[in-house]
């Protein structure tokens, strides 16, 4: 392993830990609530989509929409009253050390849901952020690379 | 998706790829051709099928790991209960198009420039998983962007 694979790797590792610390405080801050209990969210990630996901690198700001219990969150959502002031908005990308073409979107509606197995159906409202990014970067392994992701 | 008024108790459904390894919030590598940018007409789509998501039932237990919200603690949010994510897929077709507004934007402190077009967007999707479909069927542009940007090292 060379240096810059090493340091990469450190960073990783780091933010990882960081992640489960935050994780824990929340998980101990609702033990009184009876809450606490084996996190299942990412136990069935297929292990290949998360390397061939964890190569970027996710933008310095971040929000913690239901601090102290949730995680961090390093995305800038879209205001609606920045519509005609776009001078005021914040970084729409969720990667750094990027170069390309960013969308984003945060949209509403609605449409039908149908239970499949009795059939029945019924009008739901829903609300989207959705968006993009294509172009260059600089991965966690510090290399250029090119690529194309969903913001889903 | 809400059964009844949009907001966090109503939310029955909540489609995302999760947060990866790196803490990169949402993000999924699509294929090249997913993507369609013109920006000097402007227009851009983002059109991808099947794609493999989790379906977290609301954004509580999406951003608290499955753990949801404990509601009587003095903070600001409704009770959640906990609820494990299950697997589901989704397809959608967003379009970006037309300019309301436009800006060129050097932001030192959070490190990123670049020009950006406040657009009209709209999408098209659907969900299936054990038990239940989704189809869209109208849509209402809350506030869309397009930029072409530098952020991070690119940023001088």
């Amino acid at each position: 392993m060379n240096e810059q694979d090493s340091i990469a790797r450190k960073k990783l590792e780091q933010r990882q830990l960081g992640r489960r610390n935050l994780i824990r405080v929340a998980a101990g801050a609702v033990v009184g609530a009876g809450l606490l209990r084996p996190n299942p969210a990412f136990a069935d990630d297929d292990e290949h989509e998360q390397t061939a996901r964890a190569l970027t690198n996710p933008i310095p700001g971040f929000i913690t929409p239901f601090k102290p219990f949730g995680v961090v969150v390093h995305h800038n959502p879209l205001k609606p009253a920045n519509r005609l002031d776009m001078a005021h908005i914040s970084d729409p990308s969720q990667i750094t050390d990027f170069d390309g073409f960013v969308g984003l979107t945060h949209i509403s509606g609605s449409g039908t849901g149908t239970n499949t197995v009795t059939g029945a159906s019924a009008i739901l409202a829903f609300g989207a952020d959705m968006g993009f990014s294509q172009g260059k970067f600089i991965g966690i392994d510090g290399r250029h690379h090119e690529g194309t992701f969903a913001f889903v | 998706m809400y059964a009844g008024p949009v907001g966090l108790a109503n939310q029955i459904h909540d489609y995302n790829v999760h947060i990866d390894s790196n803490d990169v919030f949402w993000m999924i590598p699509v294929e090249h051709d997913a993507v369609k940018v013109d920006f000097d007409d402007p227009r851009a789509s983002l059109q991808v099928n099947n794609l493999r998501v989790f379906d977290d039932h609301d954004l509580a237990n999406s951003l608290t790991l499955g753990m949801g919200l404990p509601g009587d603690l003095g903070f600001p949010y409704p009770k959640i209960d906990p609820v494990a994510p299950v697997r589901a897929t989704v397809s959608f077709d967003v379009e970006w198009s037309g300019i309301a507004n436009h800006a060129q934007i050097k932001n030192s402190a959070q490190n990123f420039k670049g020009s950006f077009l406040s657009a009209n967007a709209t999408i098209k999707w659907s969900a299936e998983q054990p038990g239940f479909r989704f189809e869209s069927e109208a849509s209402t542009n809350l506030i869309s962007v397009l930029g072409r940007e530098q952020n991070g090292v690119f940023f001088a």
